[in-house]
């Protein structure tokens, strides 16, 4: 394991590194987000390593845990049908990193809603993410939706969230009203979660 | 694909063969007994020669239950392939479709449906005969509106409609009762509440046969021409559960807000049979609260509720 003294600029080897210098980065008071996002980028997506995480639901995108670093962070691995795409959301105030393991996924920003919302949400930018890219977002920065736009390939990303979060609000575009939502795992560390 | 296939690999169930730069599949496949998926997407083919003749006689028509063939050049389903009797699932995302054939119907064990990133810009109402359709996706395409018999799709878990060119829906979309997702975003759907106010004043042909069918008046065949007596057979039940009144020809085509669960506002199309059955609307509130639209919504907030998750924009 690499460990520079003062620049701290990792490189993660295997998804079994990148889990061991997560927590280590997270046993510290701080956390700076750009070391996070480089060495999430840092990691060279192998299927080898996540194929075990990476189960596929006919209908819609799945959230599959891999760790839960220590009660600090929620690693887990999003997998995306052909088509399959997120609602707007928010983030309930955590950091959020997201890393292309395979295929490619566009993010849509958007500004929050007015507080008496009852326009169209207004689109901040939109980017298509290539496989190893790692964004983040967090509810300062804005709202995003994240969609497979490929009618032939799955995609799959990895996703970092702290503190871990289980509901988040999701919008609607037209008019920018919001709902509390539940999120769930489809799988937690590789074995399928029956609801 | 390779002279022989099926002479070596006689035992063969699952062919990738995707990304080869295929533009055609010949009588090779039509002697592999056992073969039940076939992965082709990424090629080209579309042309002539892709599917091979006899495809309706081989064994593969009964054996072959999920065919890839997202990402080729099909500008049209291929006849052929509505001979897969067997088939469950079925992609043809990201080719040059314009239309769905009728024929799609034959294909009556299909469960799954991709039919994503095409040009297509109708959906024939006999898409809604495959009795055992899970999951059909029609986003990014160019469909303008889809048809009411959608709704007999009983069986329908999953429908994707993003980014095409819906105003409304039909009303009947709420009788899908399995439906859990449901993709609308990046369709220029009305927002506000549009009342079409080119009422057409119903002729005294359409007044009488009100009269006959709410008051059932009893007639018979003997009674009338046989013009009128089928004329009458033909009313229609006003979809205002507090009318309860009949229609025939005239009716005020308005675009409705449901609302989903709080989350979401759909215009539906409710076909009424006069505009007093839209009374919330007619004491001038501009805006469209839930509070003024709550006496048409009672039926809607039913149906909604069945369905609890819309994936939307």
């Amino acid at each position: 394991m690499e460990q520079p003294v003062q620049t701290e600029t990792w490189k993660a080897r295997s998804l079994e590194e990148l889990v061991r210098i997560l927590h280590q980065i997270f046993a510290e008071d701080k956390v700076s987000v750009e070391e996070v996002q480089a060495l999430m980028e840092s990691y060279e997506s192998n299927p080898e390593e996540w194929l075990q995480y990476a189960k596929f639901d006919q209908y819609r995108y799945t959230r599959n845990l891999v760790d839960n670093g220590n009660g600090k962070f929620n690693l887990m691995i999003l997998c995306w049908g052909e088509g399959h795409g997120s609602s707007i959301h928010d983030h309930t105030d955590s950091h959020c990193f997201m890393k292309i393991l395979q295929g490619n996924l566009k993010e849509t920003l958007f500004e929050w809603p007015e507080k008496k919302g009852n326009g169209e949400m207004t689109k901040k930018s939109e980017r298509v993410l290539r496989e190893n890219q790692c964004a983040y977002i967090n509810d300062s920065i804005g709202l995003h939706r994240v969609e497979n736009i490929s009618h032939t390939e799955p995609a799959v990303s990895l996703h970092l969230y702290s503190p871990p979060f289980d509901t988040c609000n999701t919008f609607d575009q037209r008019t920018g009203h919001k709902h509390k939502v539940t999120m769930t795992f489809y799988s937690q560390f590789g074995e399928r979660t029956v609801c | 694909l390779p002279a022989g296939l099926s002479q070596w690999f006689p035992a063969l169930e699952v062919l990738d063969v995707s990304g080869t730069g295929l533009a055609e599949m010949g009588t090779e496949l039509l002697s592999l007994p056992c073969l039940h998926t076939l992965l082709a997407k990424n090629n080209r083919l579309g042309g002539p020669g892709s599917l091979p003749k006899g495809l309706g006689q081989a064994p593969l028509a009964r054996s072959l239950r999920v065919l890839n063939l997202s990402g080729n050049r099909f500008s049209e389903v291929p006849p052929a392939l509505l001979r897969l009797r067997g088939l469950r699932s079925l992609s043809l995302g990201g080719n040059r479709l314009h239309s769905i054939p009728p024929d799609i119907q034959e294909l009556h064990s299909l469960e799954f449906l991709y039919l994503g990133g095409n040009f297509i810009t109708a959906i024939p109402p006999e898409l809604a005969k495959l009795p055992s359709l899970r999951y059909l996706v029609l986003c990014d395409n160019k469909i303008q509106s889809i048809p009411p018999q959608l709704a007999q799709l009983h069986s329908l878990r999953s429908l994707s409609l993003h980014n095409n060119l819906l105003t409304y829906l039909p009303r009947e979309i709420l009788n899908l009762v399995h439906l859990e997702e449901l993709s609308l975003r990046g369709n220029p759907l009305v927002v506000r509440f549009v009342r079409d106010l080119t009422y057409n004043p119903p002729s005294l042909q359409e007044l009488a046969g009100r009269t006959v069918k709410t008051r059932n008046v009893p007639y018979a065949p003997s009674d009338l021409p046989e013009s009128l007596v089928r004329y009458l057979s033909l009313a229609s039940n006003c979809p205002n559960p507090k009318c309860g009144g009949v229609y025939f020809d005239s009716c005020v085509r308005q675009i409705k807000f449901v609302d989903f669960c709080g989350k979401y506002r759909l215009p539906l199309m409710h076909y009424l049979c006069s505009p007093e059955c839209s009374s919330p609307f007619s004491s001038a509130s501009q805006s469209s609260t839930s509070q003024s639209e709550s006496d048409s919504e009672d039926e809607a907030s039913v149906a909604a509720h069945r369905m609890q998750k819309v994936l939307l924009g």
